[in-house]
């Protein structure tokens, strides 16, 4: 079943394409975090998930210049497009 | 040295005859002494084991000079080269000796002579101007007049010893020469030197004076065209009059100038320096408060604007015109520049473009690589035809199964391209499909290219393939199928990466089936629907072998079929996959998954009961109980109902049957302590209370018309009666109410106890009981008499308890009556009802 499994696999997004329908989490530039649940991906990494929790880190800075502790901010989506140029990595949540 | 540049050697004593002037300084620069240090240059070369020259041999006494680079003397000098022969005019060069030269140095020009068109000697750009032949004009004589210095100073000697010899000799000499008056350059055309004309001493002088003229006014020697002396006057006066000189006739002359003349030059006076800035500028002209500082600089430009402007107040301002005309000429330029690209491609080009860009769209599966556009456009369609509207085709098909989807009804998917250009684009796929399918059968008998390591990039004969659909002809290899042959044999569950797998595999098949069958050849064609009908049988067997619902039993824990209904993605594919299996695999598949329904993780980790202070759990507590909530809620909805649809099929002997395995095989209470295994039990035991009950013929299974056979009746009732006494000392655990109640512990027992849980989670709470009361309802009319008192007596208390609380005023009515209803479902079930308890 090993064998069967990974000679269906010849290029990553055979990976991603294992998630469809799970939940996966999806690093973006920008300090974003989004988890979701993958319904459909391209080969461009775009990406369509719903029940959306995206997570932004944020780092602020005082007018002196002096970097306050980051925070985090988030939000819930019901259904997002994300943009495959800004994806750095898709992992299924780890459960 | 000298025959370097086909000097004579003794050059020194040359020098000394042409006697003191002065210029002499200049061309003096042959001493001994010099001569002697270059020497002493070249001679270094000895120890430092350099190629040794003596002195007239080669007549590169320099040492690393570079003499045979006349090659690039094309660069370096420009293309003015080609008018250079080889008979050399050392027109300016105070010769007394004439060009004839000496034997060795003939030698040296020999080598010269096949390239005619370079001309080693020249050290500067100078030099080629005044060795030029045909000298007529001023202008090509200003930049010549360098030549008898560079002709000397390019020499080697100066390049080794510039400090000791030129430097002083040209610092003082300029210094000089700027005193001069500028001599008036007309008086030059008229002695034009002639060629081989040797000139004098004051000649060179008057030449070398001209020279210096340039260098204060910078732009002569570049300029192509060169002012008159008046012109420059008259250029000088405009920068220092008064602005008021520059009158709208006035700064016509200057304007006209611009275009032709090279940006930047001084030569051109500031007003055409204006000019241009105002063509680069245009906001910048909009009088003297724009150009703010700029203005003192340029006084004519802004204050001819400034006058100008108000004197036409209604016509379009001159800047506007301006801009327009200055937009409007970089319009035609940009246009002009792009023309030559014009009718670069060609129509096969555009044409092999146009198949690139389609081969990215074109597939072997239009329906299912488009699918939700396809569904979409599906949907969009029937809409349309109901509007009366015509329809189109979603695919455009290429070739045999090629095409491409195109979606919306008419083909509007690309845009606003019409009917014609799907054609066009169908005809051109076609074409890209059949181009690879012939070569495709040129490449299988070049298969062993490249074997030897060799890439090969394609050839005429093999090009490589620019479509590369991708085919899987692969024999389909299943391990499982493989291990059904071997029995009693364990294995490791299934991972979830092969869960995950497998499961994509079967959506695959499924989507493949269910393209098949929508694919239906039309009714008439029996061989078609023959073949089409083989083809669906196949691709069954095949989503049946993927299933593995075949493998032994007890192969792995789960089961490899359970590992793929385990997660939601799995769920989700059973309602759709029954849709396809036949019957008597549906009930293989149903009984395997009843064998197995603890190993369902809805059942063996069915969420826990809820508490009363969710703050308690940790937030991965919470996230896993929220998955396993989302686990059941989705198993209820996508399996249960296909688990109830095959029932519904069965007869009541398979139904005991099916009841049978689930109490030999699991702990039926625990089972139905989860909401899975009640809506299953539910299931089952209405069916066959359904088929005991009411014999009548139903339409739908017409197989079941006849009377339910006593054997199995009495099967039935065998197993249900063990099933309900293994079942009766745990029946208050099967509440959820009960679960949690027991579950709670501290203050949240009497949170959870008493009713102050909110009402909403309260009446959620109703919900699932209503769910085991009708269970235990369904039990109840499927027990005999005695074990219906059994039945009462166990529930008694849980009975009494809800309808107490139903009558307690905190509880919202909406939940009260909820819970009567609930207590209600059973005992009518009996007979009774709830108002009959005081």
């Amino acid at each position: 079943m090993d064998d069967a499994a990974n000679s269906g696999i010849s290029e990553p997004l055979d990976l991603v394409k294992l998630s469809l329908g799970e939940r996966v989490f999806i690093k973006l530039r920008g300090d974003r975090t989004v988890t979701g649940l993958l319904h459909a991906y391209d080969a461009h990494m775009n990406v369509v998930l719903s029940q959306v929790e995206e997570t932004i880190h944020i780092v602020d800075v005082t007018e002196d210049g002096n970097p306050l502790p980051p925070r985090v901010e988030k939000r819930s989506l019901e259904m997002l497009f994300v943009r495959g140029d800004g994806v750095i990595l898709i992992s299924p949540t780890q459960q | 040295m000298s025959g370097f540049f086909g000097f004579d050697t003794s050059l020194p004593e040359r020098g000394g005859q042409r006697g003191p002037g002065g210029g002499q300084q200049h061309f003096s620069g042959f001493q001994a002494s010099n001569v002697d240090e270059t020497f002493a240059l070249g001679g270094a070369g000895e120890e430092e084991d350099l190629a040794v020259y003596t002195w007239g041999e080669g007549g590169m006494g320099g040492g690393g000079l570079l003499e045979g680079g006349d090659e690039l003397n094309d660069e370096t000098f420009g293309d003015d080269l080609g008018e250079i022969n080889n008979n050399f005019q050392f027109s300016s060069q105070p010769a007394t000796a004439p060009p004839t030269v000496k034997g060795k140095i003939a030698s040296t020009q020999s080598r010269y002579k096949p390239k005619p068109v370079s001309d080693p000697f020249a050290f500067s750009e100078d030099d080629f101007y005044s060795s030029r032949p045909s000298k007529k004009t001023t202008t090509a004589k200003a930049p010549s007049r360098p030549k008898p210095s560079t002709g000397q100073s390019g020499s080697v000697e100066n390049l080794w010893n510039k400090p000791a010899v030129s430097s002083p000799a040209w610092g003082t000499a300029p210094s000089a020469m700027t005193k001069l008056t500028p001599p008036p350059s007309a008086s030059f055309p008229s002695q034009p030197p002639a060629p081989g004309h040797i000139k004098s001493l004051e000649e060179i002088e008057a030449e070398m004076a001209q020279m210096a003229i340039p260098s204060t006014s910078t732009a002569a020697p570049t300029q192509q065209k060169v002012f008159s002396l008046e012109e420059i006057e008259k250029q000088m006066m405009e920068q220092i009059e008064p602005p008021r000189q520059a009158t709208p006739q006035q700064p016509a002359p200057p304007r006209e100038a611009t275009p032709t003349q090279v940006p930047g030059l001084a030569g051109s006076g500031y007003a055409s320096q204006q000019a241009l800035l105002d063509s680069m500028f245009p906001e910048l002209g909009k009088g003297p408060s724009a150009l703010g500082g700029l203005a003192p600089a340029f006084p004519p430009g802004p204050r001819q604007e400034g006058q100008s402007q108000p004197s036409q107040p209604p016509q379009p301002s001159p800047e506007e015109l301006a801009r327009m005309e200055e937009l409007h000429k970089r319009i035609t330029s940009k246009i002009q520049s792009m023309a030559k690209y014009n009718n670069l491609m060609g129509s096969s080009d555009k044409d092999f473009i146009t198949r690139i860009q389609l081969s990215q769209l074109a597939t072997a599966d239009p329906y299912t690589s488009d699918f939700y556009a396809q569904v979409f456009s599906a949907l969009k369609r029937s809409r349309m035809i109901a509007e009366g509207q015509g329809d189109g085709p979603t695919v455009v098909q290429v070739g045999a199964g090629m095409g491409l989807g195109v979606g919306g009804p008419v083909g509007n998917r690309f845009g606003k391209m019409g009917q014609n250009t799907m054609t066009k684009l169908s005809t051109q796929v076609k074409k890209l499909v059949e181009n690879r399918a012939q070569h495709q059968k040129i490449t299988n008998t070049a298969a062993l290219q490249g074997a030897l390591g060799r890439v090969t990039r394609g050839n005429a004969a093999a090009p490589r393939p620019v479509l590369a659909i991708p085919t899987s002809n692969k024999p389909e290899n299943r391990p499982a199928s493989q291990l059904n042959q071997q029995t009693g044999i364990h294995r490791a569950a299934l991972t979830k990466k092969q869960v995950m797998f497998a499961l994509e595999e079967l959506y695959d098949a499924i989507l493949e089936l269910e393209q098949m069958r929508r694919e239906a050849p039309p009714p008439t064609a029996m061989e078609e629907i023959e073949i089409w009908h083989a083809k669906c049988q196949a691709k069954v067997d095949i989503i049946w072998r993927r299933l593995m619902v075949m493998e032994p039993l007890d192969i792995s824990i789960p089961h490899p079929f359970i590992s793929l209904v385990n997660p939601i993605k799995g769920q989700k594919l059973f309602p759709r996959l029954l849709r396809h299996l036949p019957h008597t695999q549906s009930i293989t598949l149903l009984s395997l998954l009843i064998a197995t329904y603890t190993q369902l993780d809805v059942v063996f980790r069915a969420p826990p009961p809820p508490v009363a202070d969710a703050s308690l759990l940790t937030k991965a507590d919470r996230l896993d109980r929220v998955k396993r909530e989302a686990e059941t809620d989705s198993f209820l909805q996508f399996v249960i109902p296909g688990v109830d649809m095959i029932i519904n099929r069965c007869g009541l002997g398979l139904v005991a049957g099916m009841l049978a395995i689930s109490a030999q095989r699991s702990e039926v209470w625990r089972v139905a302590a989860t909401r899975p295994g009640v809506a299953l039990y539910t299931a089952l035991l209405s069916k066959a209370q359904s088929l005991i009950r009411s014999p009548t013929p139903d339409p739908m299974n017409p197989q079941q018309n006849q009377q339910v056979d006593p054997a199995e009746l009495e099967q039935w009732s065998k197993t249900f009666t063990y099933f309900l006494h293994v079942l009766l000392p745990h029946l208050n655990d099967l509440f959820p109410s009960s679960v949690a109640q027991k579950a709670a512990f501290g203050p949240g027992a009497y949170l959870i106890g008493g009713d102050a849980v909110s009402d909403r989670e309260g009446q959620e709470m109703e919900r699932r009981e209503a769910e085991v009361w009708g269970f235990v309802a369904v039990l109840a009319v499927n027990a005999a008499e005695e074990d219906q008192t059994n039945l009462v007596a166990a529930l008694r208390e849980k009975i009494l308890h809800t309808v107490q609380s139903s009558r307690h005023p905190n509880v919202s009515p909406a939940r009260a009556e909820m819970k009567l209803r609930n207590v209600n479902m059973f005992l009518n079930g009996l007979g009774l009802d709830a108002s009959m308890i005081e």
